[in-house]
């Protein structure tokens, strides 16, 4: 029998870990309406980026799926769209018809049809006040952990990741998918160097290839614009830390994955409808922001970020957890990190016991303990991918 | 006592050296394959630096996490540093590719 925690079940049968009223903004000329919003009404979380406007087809897509994804996101009991015009492609209607196809209530309110940005504040307020309302009334209930989408992520590592707390969460992530859930594992540009594992561990072929293929495709994407990173890796630092070579490196990186089978690469924000459990690897850059914002959008109700230096990554509406195995990194960044694992490397823990210890951390994140950076508001995790200039 | 060297899997030929006193000559003491081993430092290791727990001849894959992350250019004994100098990746390398080819590729 699999472990339980208490979660939100949502119209579509998808699970929460919360039951946050977004408000989200469909292009940045929203924005400040969008955080007035928000401002008012208790326990909401706004969405605000720099993008919706003026964007290449390919951005402007992977900004609506990201916008799309937000809200449908399980954590997310309901949502107002604000947006100022109409932008072809990404107006706020074709974001909440896309949302409002999980059921949950999803409104609508336009800058200037609404008379400007005041009246907009006010209709918007309004709306978020029944929807707000409304959710107040549901209640958590027991579910199976096979019903979590994991978020895996590293950042600011140091020696203590690749050997300590990357080890340890990927013990975390085998457990849930043992108990029938699902991780998803990204930043595909540190996964270079590993895939020759990636193919052994990936269910077919086609799929060991499709993954591989992302990893060459960020690749050339970062030579286009006069970035050489296999040339530059190890980086100097890197070598200078200890770190001889790129596949090093990169698996230390992929230890966080565990054993578990890869069963499909996603694209960036592509949400998880396949259901067999597993790890899912995203095509997503190094960027901490962008890569958990498309986690996210993937459908992840909660995400470990393991950090040797420490961090204050958060996402607005994914509960991050932090851990390290650096003590004076711990030390140092107290206010927003979960767990000191450093016992790993005073024979105190085992990378079981250490791995058990995240995945406790997870099971009460997810039946509604708050981590440090929810309490303080730290909403430093969102950020949308681009693959093109402006125009 | 806090441990020195740091070894992941079973598997592996090498160890993370986590303490900042690896100096050359000193004896230190490792758990592998269920015994505590005694090992000579042969040369000074910096803190996150590899140290060979296993000897590794010239040719024979580097092991950490359970993994190979490349390959012994020379035989490097148990003790000693194991880093750019003495192993080379298996992976690609940078050289062999070209800006230009890149920008075709897109």
């Amino acid at each position: 029998m699999s472990d339980r925690f208490w979660g939100y079940i949502r119209p579509n049968g998808s699970v929460g870990i919360r039951n946050t009223i977004l408000i989200l903004s469909g292009t940045i000329y929203a924005n400040s309406t969008a955080e007035r919003v928000a401002a008012t009404i208790s326990g909401a979380v706004a969405i605000t980026h720099p993008l919706g406007r003026c964007q290449v087809r390919p951005d402007l897509r992977m900004t609506f799926k990201t916008l799309v994804g937000m809200g449908k996101n399980p954590n997310v009991g309901g949502v107002v769209v604000i947006d100022h015009f109409r932008e072809e492609g990404c107006t706020a209607e074709d974001i909440a018809a896309e949302i409002a196809k999980t059921g949950k209530p999803v409104e609508v309110v336009n800058i200037r049809r609404a008379g400007g940005a005041i009246e907009a504040t006010a209709e918007a307020t309004r709306k978020a006040l029944y929807i707000k309302r409304e959710l107040s009334k549901q209640k958590r209930e027991l579910v199976s952990v096979s019903n979590l989408l994991f978020g895996l992520n590293c950042g600011t590592s140091d020696t203590s990741s690749g050997i300590g707390s990357n080890v340890a969460l990927g013990v975390c992530s085998d457990k849930i998918i043992a108990q029938g859930g699902r991780s998803v594992l990204a930043e595909v540009m540190e996964l270079m160097g590993a895939e020759e594992y990636i193919r052994q561990r990936s269910v077919s072929p086609e799929i060991g290839e499709k993954i591989v293929g992302y990893i060459e495709h960020l690749e050339r994407r970062a030579l286009a614009s006069g970035e050489d990173i296999r040339g530059s890796q190890p980086t100097g630092d890197n070598i200078l830390g200890g770190l001889s070579t790129i596949e090093e490196k990169s698996l230390g990186a992929y230890m966080k994955s565990g054993s578990a089978p890869i069963i499909n690469g996603l694209e960036y924000a592509e949400e998880c409808t396949q259901k067999d459990p597993g790890v899912y690897v995203m095509y997503t850059p190094g960027h901490g922001s962008e890569s958990i914002t498309g986690i996210a959008a993937a459908g992840a109700q909660i995400l470990v970020f393991s950090t040797g230096g420490g961090h204050t990554i958060s996402h607005p509406i994914m509960p991050t957890i932090k851990i390290t195995g650096n003590s004076e990194s711990f030390a140092l960044m107290k206010d927003t990190m979960e767990l000191d694992l450093s016992g790993i490397f005073r024979d105190e823990l085992t990378i079981e016991q250490a791995g058990e210890l995240i995945y406790e951390e997870v099971l009460e994140t997810c039946s509604g303990k708050l981590t440090k950076s929810e309490i303080l508001h730290e909403q430093t995790g969102f950020a949308i991918h681009r693959v093109g200039v402006s125009i | 006592m806090a441990r020195e060297i740091h070894v992941i899997s079973p598997k592996d030929n090498t160890g993370t050296v986590i303490s900042r006193n690896m100096a050359k000559g000193r004896v230190v003491e490792i758990e592998l394959d269920g015994a505590i081993q005694s090992i000579e430092i042969l040369k000074d290791i910096p803190y996150g630096h590899k140290i060979a727990v296993r000897p590794i001849r010239k040719g024979d894959a580097i092991w950490k996490y359970g993994l190979g992350i490349g390959t012994a250019l020379t035989d490097i004994q148990v003790g000693d540093h194991v880093h750019i100098h003495n192993i080379e990746s298996n992976r690609g390398r940078g050289d062999l590719y070209q800006v230009a080819t890149a920008k075709e590729a897109l």
